[in-house]
C-alpha cells in the first residue's frame, strides 16, 4: 500500500447512506432509548445493578468519565498542532473534533439518564447554589460548558463548509459566520484546552473521596494527573484507530508520515506516563501492592504491560510502516487506558467487604445503546461532511462524481468553490 | 519571526484583559475557597449521640421508634412477617448490626449504625448543588429534595457508607438520620434514645457526651477499647460517639486518620482551583501562543487556497 | 332486687369477706392498668376503699340475638364467690337467665325495673340486634328487639354493647346476614355507647367500666370505635407470650406436630393476633392462666374485629402491619450485589465481538508498505474508486 499525503478532509463519498452495519447500529440505538423510558418508569434499581455499595454502575464510569477521557481527540490532537506547532496534524483535526463532540455529548446525556433526578439539574445555571467544594460539580459545569461553547464552535465550521456548497443562496451570509468565527478562533481553542485539562483532571479528583477503599495502586494524590494524561493518549488512540478503521472499512488511504507522527506523540505521552506512575506508587510505597496474589495486582499488570506493549507496537509498526500493527496497537493503548480510567472507579474499588457489582443486562444494553448511536452518527457524518483525512485525488473524485451525476440530470453543478457551473 | 511593538501590545493586552476579566469573574464567584485549608470545628451547639456497645442488648427497640418516628415502612423485603434489612437503606434509617468474633475467645458485640453527623463531612463536600448541608448551630446533617440531582456522589464519599439512594420507582431520594430534627424541635429526645431501655445510646451536646464518654473510659480502665471513643478525632471527629469493647474496625467504623475526609483529599484541588488563578493564567497564556500560530496557520492556509482554490477547512 | 345501698353495705350485708373483695379490687387493677381511671395510680386498698364508697350501680341486661356467652363468661369462674362478688358489687336488676321470674312476671320485672331507675341504670346489651322484615326475627314479649332497643337505652344512663354480637353485629351478621342483624350502636343513636367485643369479651372488661361509672360517673377512654383504650389499644400479636417463638421463626406448621407440642407460633396456622385488638394475650380466661386461644393451642380467630371474625377463615394467614425487626442480627458486613447470568454473558459477548472484529478488520491492514518509490498498488485503481461497501 503507497502511502499518499493526506492534504484535505473529504466525506466518505462513494458509500450509501443506509448500510447494514449502520442499520443494526440505529437498531441498538433504539433498544437503548426504550430501555431507557423503562428506566425512567420503574427507577434505576430494577433497570441496573447499580446498588448502595456500588452506587455508580457503568453508565457514570465507563460512559461519562472513561469515554469522555477518548473523546480527548480534540483536545489531545489540539495541542499538539496549535501549542507544539505539529502542522501535519491539522489534516486530522476534524476527525478529533467530530468524535470527540460525540463522546462528550452521549457522555453528558448518559448522565442525564443517570442521575435519579435530573429536573434538579437546572441549578447548575445558578453559580450561587453551586458547591464550590465538589470534584463533581467542576465536572458538570465544565463539561456542559465545554462540550456546548468551545467545542461545538470548533465542529462548526465543517457543518458551514456543508452548507456553503448544498446551499449557495446564503453564501454571503455563511461567510459572515464564518468571518465571526475565525475572528475569535484562538479564543474558543484556547478555552477548548483548558477546559477540558480541568475537568478530565477532575474526573481523576472524583474517586479521591474514595480514599482508602480504592485500591492504593491506583489511589494518589496525583489521580487527576494521571487520568489527564491518560485522556491525553486516550484521544490520541481514539483518532487514529478512528482513521485507521475508517481507511479498512471505507477503503481510504493513509498518510504514513502523519500516522507515524500520532503514533510518536502517543509514545512519548504513554511511557512518561508509565515512568510517572511507576515512580510514584514506588514514593508512595505501595508498589509491594503490586506483587500481592489479588485481583487488583492483575489489573494494575494487565494495565501496565498493556501499555508497555502498545508502546513497543507502535514503535515497531513506526519503523516498519506497519499499518495493521499501528491499528492494533492503538487499540491496545485505547483497551489499557479505558480500563485505567475504569478501575477506580469500580474494578479497584471496595466500598466494604462482601460488596459487589456487575452491570445488569439492561443497563449493559442502554450503554451500547447510548455508544451506538454516537457511532452511528459519526458514521452518518463522516459520510456527508468533509471530516476524515485524504488525499487531494479523492477531492477530485468526488467532484468529478458531482459534475457528472449533476450533467446526468442536466442542472448546474455545483462544484469546487461553489461557483455554479453549468454541466456540460 | 517579527513581533513588532504591536503585535506584543496585542496579545498582552488580550492576555491581561483574559486575566482581568476572569479574575473578577472568580472573585466575585469563589468567596471563602481558601478557608477551606483551615480544618473544621464541630459547632459551638452542636449535638449528637454516644452509644455503648457495652450496654447494648440487641432489644432493637430504637429500630422500631426511628422507622415510626420517620414515618418509614418498617422494610419486611427480604422477610416479609418481620422488619429485617441487612443493612442501612431507604427504608432504614437505623440498624442494629451483630459482630460475630473471628476467633474464638473474641466477645461479640452489637453496632447501631446511622449517620454520624461528622463535623466536616464528606457527603456535604461531595454534594453539587446543596442537597447535604450541615446546619450551623446544630452540626445535624440534612438532606433537601430541592437540591439533589440523585447522583448518588454522597454514598460514594461517605466512609460509613450512611446515605441510601431509593434505587426503586420515580422520585427518588437519598435517606439517612437527620438525629429526629422535627422531635428536636418540639423539645423532645431522637427516637431512638428515648425508647432505649439500657441508655445504651443517648443524646446530648457533643462537648456532655465526650466529657461522659471520657469519665466512663476513667472509671473502667481497660473495659472500653483502647480506652477511648470513636469520634473525637477520626475523620476530623464526628458528632455520634462511640464507646466498644471490640475493635472499631470490627464494627465498621474504619480507621481515619485525624483528617476529614475533604480536607485530606481535596486539598490539592482547593488549592489548584483556588480564585480560579491557575485556570486563568493558563487561559490567557494559551490565547497568547495560539493566536500567534493561529495567525501564521491563517497565513499559510490563504497561500493554499491560492494555489489550488479550494476554500481552506478549518 | 336489694335496695340500693353503698357497695360497702351490700357486701357486709352478703357477708362477703374483706378479703375476697379486696382480692376482686387486685383483679380489677391487673384487668385494666392503665385507662381506667378508678384504678390510675392508686393501690388496691385505696380502689376498695372507693369502691366500697360508690352506691350500687343498677344494671339491666337485655339479650338479643345471642347465645349467651358473654352472660356465661361473667359467671365462669373457678371460684364461686367472685360471681357472688360480682353480683354483689352490683344490682344486676333484670337479666333473663339469671332470674327467677319468666312470663308476666318478667315482663313486670323490667318495667319496674327500667321506671325505678329511669336515667341511673347502666343498660348491658348482650346479642345483635335483626332489622331486616321491621325486626321481626327477634322479639321480646311480642315487640321488635329495634323497638326494645330504642325505648330502653332511652332511658339507661350509659349503654354497654357486650360482646361483639352487640358491638357490630357477631355471628348473626356472618354473610349473607339473613336478618339483617347489626351492633346496639348502628341503631341506638341517642346514648353513647361502649363497645366491649370479643366472643365472649373478657368478664373484667364489663366490670371495669360499670365500676368505673359507678365510682368516677364517667366512662373509661373510648378509641374510634368507642372500645375502652385499656382493653383494645393493643393488638393481641404484640402482648402474645408466644411473641418470642414468632421472631424466632419457630411456627407450628401442623397440628399436632412436635411445635405444636412446644408451643410454637400459631401463625402459620392462621393466627390472627396480627390483625386484631384485645387483651386477652394478658388477660386471660376463666381467672386461669393460659386458659385462652392461642394458650391452648388453638389460633386466635379475630372474634374482636368486624373485618376478620366469621369472614375471614379460620385458617387463612394474615398480613402482618408494622413488622419488628426478628430475634436475628445482621452481620457487620453483609454481601450485596449479584450478578446474573445473562449479564454476564452479555458482557462477555460484547467484548468477544468487538475483539473478534477488530481483529478481522486488522487484517485487512497490509502490514508493511512497499519501499518508497514504486507507484503500483495492491489494491485495484480503476476510473471510479469502487464503493466497496460499508
Amino acid at each position: 500500500m503507497k502511502t499518499e499525503t493526506w492534504e484535505r478532509d473529504v466525506p466518505v463519498f462513494d458509500v450509501p447512506i443506509w448500510t447494514r452495519p449502520f442499520i443494526a447500529l440505529c437498531g441498538l440505538g433504539a433498544l437503548g432509548m426504550l430501555l431507557v423510558a423503562y428506566r425512567e418508569i420503574v427507577g434505576l434499581g430494577p433497570a441496573s445493578g447499580m446498588n448502595d455499595a456500588y452506587a455508580w454502575g457503568i453508565w457514570k464510569t465507563f460512559n461519562t468519565m472513561v469515554l469522555t477521557g477518548v473523546g480527548s481527540g480534540a483536545f489531545a490532537v489540539g495541542i499538539a498542532a496549535w501549542i507544539f506547532k505539529r502542522n501535519n496534524l491539522h489534516v486530522v483535526m476534524r476527525t478529533a473534533l467530530l468524535t470527540s463532540l460525540l463522546a462528550y455529548l452521549f457522555g453528558l446525556a448518559m448522565l442525564g439518564v443517570d442521575v435519579g433526578r435530573p429536573w434538579n439539574f437546572y441549578w447548575i445555571a445558578f453559580p450561587w447554589h453551586w458547591n464550590l467544594h465538589s470534584p463533581l460539580l467542576e465536572v458538570a459545569v465544565c463539561m456542559s460548558v465545554y462540550a456546548t461553547i468551545p467545542l461545538l464552535l470548533e465542529n462548526v465550521p465543517a457543518g458551514l463548509e456543508y452548507a456553503f456548497d448544498q446551499w449557495p443562496q446564503y453564501q454571503p451570509i455563511l461567510k459572515k459566520v464564518e468571518k465571526f468565527l475565525m475572528a475569535g478562533y484562538p479564543w474558543i481553542v484556547s478555552l477548548a484546552y483548558v477546559l477540558p485539562a480541568m475537568h478530565q483532571s477532575s474526573l481523576g479528583a472524583l474517586m479521591l473521596l474514595g480514599g482508602t477503599r480504592v485500591s492504593p495502586l491506583w489511589q494518589t494524590p496525583f489521580l487527576p494527573l494521571l487520568y489527564v494524561w491518560a485522556a491525553a493518549f486516550l484521544g490520541f488512540a481514539c483518532v487514529t484507530s478512528t482513521i485507521l478503521f475508517s481507511g479498512i472499512m471505507w477503503n481510504r488511504p493513509f498518510d504514513l508520515d502523519v500516522l507515524n507522527e500520532l503514533n510518536r506523540i502517543t509514545i512519548w505521552l504513554i511511557g512518561a506516563w508509565l515512568v510517572f506512575r511507576t515512580v510514584d506508587l514506588t514514593v508512595r510505597g505501595q508498589i509491594v501492592a503490586a506483587f500481592h496474589a489479588d485481583i487488583y495486582a492483575v489489573l494494575f499488570w494487565m494495565e501496565m504491560i498493556l501499555l508497555a506493549v502498545s508502546v513497543w507496537m507502535l514503535r515497531d509498526a513506526n519503523a516498519n510502516q506497519n499499518v495493521r500493527k499501528m491499528f492494533i496497537g492503538q487499540l491496545v493503548v485505547a483497551v489499557a487506558g479505558m480500563l485505567y480510567r475504569f478501575s477506580p472507579t469500580t474494578l479497584a474499588f471496595q466500598p466494604k467487604p462482601g460488596a459487589f457489582y456487575f452491570p445488569s443486562a439492561i443497563e449493559t444494553l442502554i450503554s451500547l445503546g447510548f455508544i451506538a448511536i454516537a457511532v452511528a452518527i459519526f458514521i452518518f457524518l463522516a459520510k456527508i461532511l468533509a471530516i476524515l483525512p485524504a488525499p487531494m485525488r479523492l477531492w477530485n473524485a468526488m467532484e468529478a462524481r458531482k459534475a457528472r451525476k449533476a450533467s446526468a440530470q442536466k442542472v448546474p453543478a455545483r462544484v469546487g468553490r461553489g461557483q455554479l457551473v453549468t454541466g456540460d | 519571526m517579527e513581533l513588532n511593538r504591536r503585535d506584543l501590545l496585542k496579545k498582552l493586552s488580550a492576555g491581561t484583559a483574559a486575566a482581568a476579566a476572569g479574575g473578577a469573574v472568580s472573585v466575585a464567584a469563589l468567596g471563602g475557597i481558601a478557608h477551606a485549608e483551615e480544618p473544621a470545628q464541630a459547632p459551638a451547639e452542636a449535638v449528637g449521640l454516644l452509644y455503648d456497645a457495652t450496654r447494648c442488648i440487641g432489644c432493637q427497640s430504637c429500630v422500631v421508634a426511628c422507622t415510626k418516628a420517620n414515618g418509614l415502612e418498617p422494610d419486611n423485603r427480604r422477610d416479609p412477617l418481620h422488619q429485617a434489612p441487612t443493612d442501612l437503606n431507604s427504608r432504614t434509617k437505623t440498624i442494629i448490626k451483630l459482630y460475630k468474633p473471628a476467633k474464638a475467645g473474641e466477645e461479640f458485640s452489637y453496632v447501631k449504625q446511622q449517620c454520624m453527623h461528622c463535623v466536616d463531612p464528606a457527603c456535604v463536600a461531595a454534594c453539587m448543588f446543596g442537597g447535604l448541608k450541615k446546619d450551623a448551630k446544630s452540626g445535624i446533617v440534612t438532606w433537601t429534595g430541592k437540591y439533589c440531582v440523585g447522583c448518588r456522589y454522597c454514598e460514594i464519599a461517605c466512609p460509613y457508607h450512611v446515605p441510601k439512594f431509593r434505587w426503586e420507582g420515580f422520585n427518588p431520594e437519598i435517606v439517612k438520620c437527620e438525629l429526629c430534627k422535627e422531635r428536636l424541635a418540639k423539645g423532645q429526645e431522637p427516637a431512638c434514645t428515648s425508647v432505649c431501655p439500657r441508655k445504651a445510646v443517648i443524646f446530648g451536646p457533643r462537648k456532655q457526651l465526650l466529657d461522659e464518654a471520657k469519665s466512663r473510659i476513667a472509671a473502667n480502665p481497660g473495659k472500653y477499647y483502647q480506652d477511648r471513643v470513636f469520634g473525637e478525632h477520626e475523620g476530623g471527629g464526628t458528632q455520634v460517639l462511640y464507646l466498644a469493647h471490640v475493635d472499631f474496625e470490627n464494627l465498621g467504623l474504619p480507621a481515619l486518620g485525624d483528617e476529614s475526609v475533604p480536607q485530606k483529599y481535596l486539598k490539592w484541588q482547593h488549592r489548584l482551583y483556588s480564585y480560579l488563578i491557575v485556570p486563568i493564567g493558563l487561559y490567557a497564556t494559551l490565547v497568547g501562543t495560539i493566536s500567534k500560530n493561529w495567525k501564521h496557520h491563517q497565513e499559510h492556509a490563504e497561500i493554499e487556497e491560492k494555489n489550488t482554490g479550494l476554500r481552506p477547512q478549518i | 332486687m336489694s335496695k340500693h345501698q353503698t357497695i360497702a353495705e351490700q357486701l357486709e350485708a352478703a357477708g362477703v369477706s374483706r378479703r375476697s373483695f379486696v382480692q376482686l379490687c387486685g383483679m380489677l387493677m391487673v384487668s385494666a392498668p392503665v385507662g381506667l381511671a378508678l384504678t390510675s395510680k392508686q393501690s388496691v386498698l385505696q380502689v376498695a376503699e372507693t369502691i366500697g364508697k360508690a352506691k350500687r350501680p343498677s344494671v339491666i341486661w337485655l339479650h338479643f340475638q345471642d347465645c349467651t356467652g358473654c352472660s356465661e363468661t361473667l359467671l365462669r369462674t373457678s371460684r364461686p364467690d367472685v360471681a357472688d362478688l360480682i353480683l354483689n358489687v352490683i344490682s344486676l336488676d333484670y337479666h333473663e337467665t339469671l332470674m327467677a321470674a319468666s312470663g308476666y312476671q318478667a315482663e313486670a320485672a323490667l318495667k319496674q325495673a327500667v321506671d325505678e331507675n329511669a336515667g341511673k341504670f347502666v343498660l348491658v346489651v348482650e346479642g345483635s340486634i335483626p332489622t331486616k322484615d321491621k325486626g321481626q326475627y327477634m322479639k321480646l314479649a311480642g315487640k321488635p328487639a329495634i323497638d326494645v332497643l330504642n325505648e330502653i337505652g332511652n332511658k339507661a344512663a350509659a349503654v354497654i354493647a357486650m360482646g361483639s354480637c352487640a358491638a357490630w353485629g357477631g355471628v348473626p351478621s356472618a354473610d349473607p346476614n339473613p336478618t339483617g342483624a347489626q351492633g346496639v350502636d348502628s341503631i341506638l343513636k341517642s346514648k353513647p355507647v361502649v363497645n366491649l367485643p370479643g366472643c365472649p369479651t373478657n368478664p373484667y372488661n364489663l366490670l371495669a367500666v360499670v365500676l368505673e361509672y359507678a365510682t368516677m360517673n364517667r366512662l373509661p377512654a373510648l378509641d374510634q370505635y368507642n372500645r375502652p383504650k385499656f382493653a383494645f389499644d393493643r393488638l393481641i400479636h404484640d402482648h402474645c407470650p408466644r411473641r418470642a417463638h414468632f421472631d424466632n421463626g419457630r411456627f407450628v406448621k401442623e397440628f399436632g406436630d412436635d411445635g405444636h407440642r412446644e408451643g410454637w407460633c400459631l401463625y402459620k396456622m392462621g393466627c390472627k393476633g396480627p390483625v386484631t385488638h384485645a387483651a386477652c394475650s394478658t388477660r386471660h380466661f376463666n381467672e386461669t392462666p393460659d386458659v385462652w386461644p392461642i394458650g391452648i393451642g388453638a389460633p386466635c380467630v379475630g372474634c374482636t374485629e368486624k373485618d376478620i371474625a366469621f369472614r375471614v377463615p379460620i385458617f387463612q394467614t394474615v398480613e402482618i402491619h408494622g413488622v419488628t425487626p426478628p430475634d436475628a442480627y445482621p452481620l457487620v458486613n453483609m454481601p450485596i450485589g449479584t450478578v446474573g447470568l445473562g449479564a454476564a454473558a452479555l458482557v462477555g459477548a460484547v467484548a468477544g465481538g468487538l475483539g473478534g472484529a477488530a481483529l478481522m478488520a486488522s487484517k485487512r491492514l497490509p502490514e508493511s508498505a512497499p519501499p518508497a518509490g514504486k507507484v503500483e498498488n495492491e489494491t485495484k485503481k480503476s476510473e471510479k474508486p469502487q464503493p466497496v461497501g460499508d
